[in-house]
C-alpha cells in the first residue's frame, strides 16, 4: 500500500510539474487570502487588543494559518469527484489498492508543488513583518499531532464530499456549504479566540476548527493546558467521526458506481 | 471440472433520470424527477474454463461491457452470481485484482502527460512486483508488442495504435491469469488490428491465461475465439462454437461461379435463389444439404470457369441472429 501510493505521488508529481504555471497561482490565492484577514485585523487591533491578540498577534497567527491552510486544503471534490462522474474510476478501481490512496497521492504531490512555490513568499513575508512568536517546545511538539489529524480530517471530508458524486452531479454544492462553515468557525474569519460568546462555543464543537485553526492555536501557544486537553480530545473524536462517514459513504457510493458507458 | 469464471443468473439494472427537450420539461424536473430502468443484463449464466478464449458479440447497448464491468468488480450486480478465480469480483479483494485484468479500448490507465514507463513504475509498485519479475515482464510484453522506444514517449504523443500497445502492456504487467478486452481494436488500422490479436493469440498460448472478448470486428472473434456467447438486450442468445453458430442461424451455403461466357437469365433462375453479381460471375444460396446436389447440377448445366462453396459471412449469420431475436 504504501510503496504504491509512494509510487503513484511520485507520478502525480512529474504530472504536476508540467503544469506549473497554473500551481503557482493556486498557490498564490492561498497566499493572497489569509493577508486579507492579516491586514483587516492588524488594522482593527490599532495599539489595543482585540479577544486578547493584539496587531502581532494577528499577523503571526495569520502566517501560521497560510501555511496550515494551504498543507489541509482538501481538493478531493476537484480531483475525485470529476472521476466519479466521468467514469474514471474504473481504471483506478482495477488497482488493488482503494482509490482513495490515489487521491492521496494526488493530495501531497499537490500541496509538495505548491509549497516549494508558497515557502519563499511566505519567508518573505516573515522578514518584512517580523512578528512576535510566544510559542514554546511544547506547542511545536504538539503542533505535529494537531496538523496530523487536521490534515486527516479534510482529507476524509473531502473524499467523503467527493463521493456524493455517486447520486448527484452537483457534489461541489455541498462542498460549498463545509467551506463556507470552514471559513466562520475554522479560525480563518477570525482566530476562534476573537468570535462573539455564541460563535465561539460553536467553533469549539464544530469539526471545522479542528480541520484548521486549532493547529494554528497549539504552535501559537495560545491554549491553557485544559483546553489543550478538550482540544485534543475533541479533534480525536472528529477524526475518528470523519472517518466512520467516510467509510460508509464508499461503501454505500460504490454500490451505486455506475457510469453507463464509461 | 475446474471454471475459471462461473456466471448464474447475473441481473445489472440502472436507473437512469429522463425527460424530454425544452424548457417545460427542465422546469417540470426541478420538482419532479421522471425514472426510467435500463434493464442492461437481465440473467446471464455461463461458465469459462482455464485457458479458453471466449468472445462476446452484439449489437451496441447489448449488455457485452456491463458484464465484463461486474466480472472485473467495477460494478455491483442487481442480482445473480458471479465467482472469478475463485473470488466474488465486487468483493475486490486483492488477490483477485492482482489476478486479472479489464482493457478497455476507450478509457486509459496510462498517465497522459508522463512517459508509459511511468505508469510501469506505478504498477510495478501497486501489484507488488519484484525487480526481476517486473524486467521480465516487461522485456517479454516489449518483444511481443514491439514497443521499443514509444515507452519512453508521453502518452499524449502517442498514435491511437501506439497508445494501445502501450495499454495492453500496462495491464498486462502484473501476468494476470484471467482477461477482460473491451473492444481492444477499436478505431484502429487493419495492419494494428492483426498485430494486436496475434499479440493476444501469443499471450494466451504462452501463458494459458483465459481470455473473454468484446469487439466489433468479426475479423478479430473469427481469429481468436472458438467460442462465442451472442448477447442481446442483456440475455444470451447463443452460446457455442462459431460454427455451430453459422449451421444454427444461417444453415445456407453461398457457391459462387465464374462463367466462360454470358448466360441467359431465365436459365440461370432454374437453380433458385441466384444473385447476378456481374455478367460471368453469378452467386447461387442454397441449403447446406442441397449444396452437393446443386454444385454437380452447375458444374453440368453452364459455362464454369471457376467455383467455391463458402459459408454465409459471420456478419451476416450475426445480423440473422438478432433479426430473429428481435
Amino acid at each position: 500500500m504504501l510503496a504504491g501510493t509512494v509510487a503513484l505521488t511520485k507520478a502525480e508529481l512529474a504530472n504536476l510539474f508540467q503544469y506549473r504555471i497554473v500551481m503557482f497561482l493556486y498557490a498564490l490565492w492561498e497566499v493572497v487570502n489569509p493577508i486579507v484577514y492579516l491586514v483587516v485585523w492588524s488594522l482593527v487591533a490599532g495599539d489595543g487588543e482585540v479577544g486578547g491578540y493584539r496587531r502581532g498577534d494577528f499577523m503571526m497567527y495569520y502566517l501560521v494559518f497560510m501555511l496550515v491552510s494551504h498543507l489541509t486544503v482538501a481538493i478531493e471534490v476537484y480531483t475525485f469527484a470529476p472521476l466519479i462522474q466521468q467514469g474514471k474510476l474504473s481504471p483506478r478501481l482495477l488497482r488493488p489498492m482503494h482509490p482513495s490512496w490515489s487521491a492521496a497521492a494526488t493530495n501531497i504531490a499537490y500541496k509538495t508543488v505548491s509549497l516549494i512555490m508558497l515557502v519563499p513568499v511566505w519567508i518573505a513575508l516573515f522578514l518584512i513583518l517580523r512578528p512576535p512568536f510566544q510559542g514554546d517546545l511544547i506547542g511545536i511538539l504538539l503542533f505535529v499531532p494537531a496538523i496530523s489529524m487536521a490534515v486527516l480530517i479534510s482529507f476524509l471530508a473531502g473524499s467523503a464530499f467527493a463521493m456524493l458524486a455517486f447520486w448527484t452531479t452537483k457534489s461541489f454544492s455541498f462542498w460549498e456549504i463545509w467551506m463556507s462553515l470552514l471559513f466562520l468557525f475554522g479560525g480563518q474569519v477570525a482566530p476562534v479566540a476573537v468570535l462573539p460568546d455564541l460563535a465561539r462555543a460553536l467553533a469549539i464543537g464544530m469539526p471545522f476548527r479542528y480541520a484548521l485553526g486549532f493547529p494554528v492555536e497549539v504552535v501559537l501557544g495560545r491554549l491553557e493546558p485544559a483546553e489543550l486537553l478538550t482540544g485534543f480530545a475533541l479533534q480525536g473524536a472528529w477524526t475518528i467521526v470523519a472517518a466512520v462517514v467516510f467509510a460508509l459513504v464508499w461503501r454505500a457510493g460504490i454500490r451505486r458506481y455506475s457510469a453507463v458507458g464509461a | 471440472m475446474t471454471v475459471d469464471i462461473r456466471v448464474r443468473d447475473l441481473v445489472k439494472h440502472y436507473v437512469v433520470a429522463e425527460r424530454t427537450g425544452g424548457l417545460v420539461a427542465s422546469l417540470k424536473s426541478v420538482f419532479r424527477r421522471r425514472h426510467r430502468r435500463v434493464r442492461a443484463v437481465d440473467g446471464i449464466s455461463f461458465d469459462v474454463e482455464p485457458g479458453e478464449i471466449v468472445g462476446f458479440l452484439g449489437p451496441n447497448g447489448a449488455g457485452k461491457t456491463t458484464v465484463l464491468k461486474v466480472l472485473s468488480g467495477l460494478l455491483y450486480p442487481t442480482a445473480g452470481e458471479a465467482v472469478v478465480l475463485g473470488h466474488v469480483p465486487w468483493q475486490r479483494k486483492r488477490e483477485f485484482l492482482t489476478q486479472m485484468t479489464l482493457i478497455m479500448g476507450q478509457r486509459q490507465q496510462l498517465f497522459w502527460d508522463l512517459p508509459a514507463i511511468d505508469t510501469f513504475l506505478v504498477n510495478k509498485a501497486v501489484f507488488g512486483l519484484d525487480q526481476e519479475a517486473y524486467e521480465a515482464s516487461v522485456a517479454s510484453l516489449e518483444d511481443m508488442l514491439e514497443l521499443g522506444e514509444l515507452l519512453y514517449r508521453p502518452v499524449r504523443q502517442l498514435s491511437l495504435g501506439e497508445r494501445m500497445k502501450a495499454e495492453l502492456a500496462a495491464g498486462l504487467l502484473h501476468s494476470p491469469r484471467v482477461l477482460f478486452l473491451d473492444e481492444p481494436t477499436l478505431g484502429l488500422d487493419v495492419t494494428m488490428q492483426q498485430r494486436i490479436r496475434e499479440f493476444i493469440r501469443d499471450y494466451n498460448e504462452a501463458t494459458g491465461a483465459t481470455i473473454i472478448l468484446t469487439s466489433h470486428y468479426m475479423a478479430d472473434v473469427k481469429a481468436l475465439a472458438k467460442r462465442v456467447i451472442v448477447i442481446d438486450h442483456g440475455l444470451v442468445l447463443y452460446d457455442g462454437t462459431l460454427d455451430g453458430l453459422a449451421e444454427r442461424y444461417a444453415p445456407h451455403k453461398t457457391i459462387t461461379l465464374h462463367l466462360e461466357h454470358p448466360v441467359d437469365g431465365e436459365k440461370l433462375r432454374r437453380f433458385g435463389d441466384v444473385t447476378v453479381v456481374d455478367e460471368l460471375r453469378i452467386e447461387v444460396r442454397t441449403t447446406k444439404d442441397a449444396a452437393p446436389a446443386a454444385t454437380a447440377r452447375l458444374l453440368a448445366d453452364l459455362p464454369v470457369s471457376d467455383l467455391s462453396v463458402e459459408d454465409p459471412p459471420l456478419e451476416e449469420v450475426i445480423a440473422q441472429v438478432f433479426e430473429r431475436d428481435s
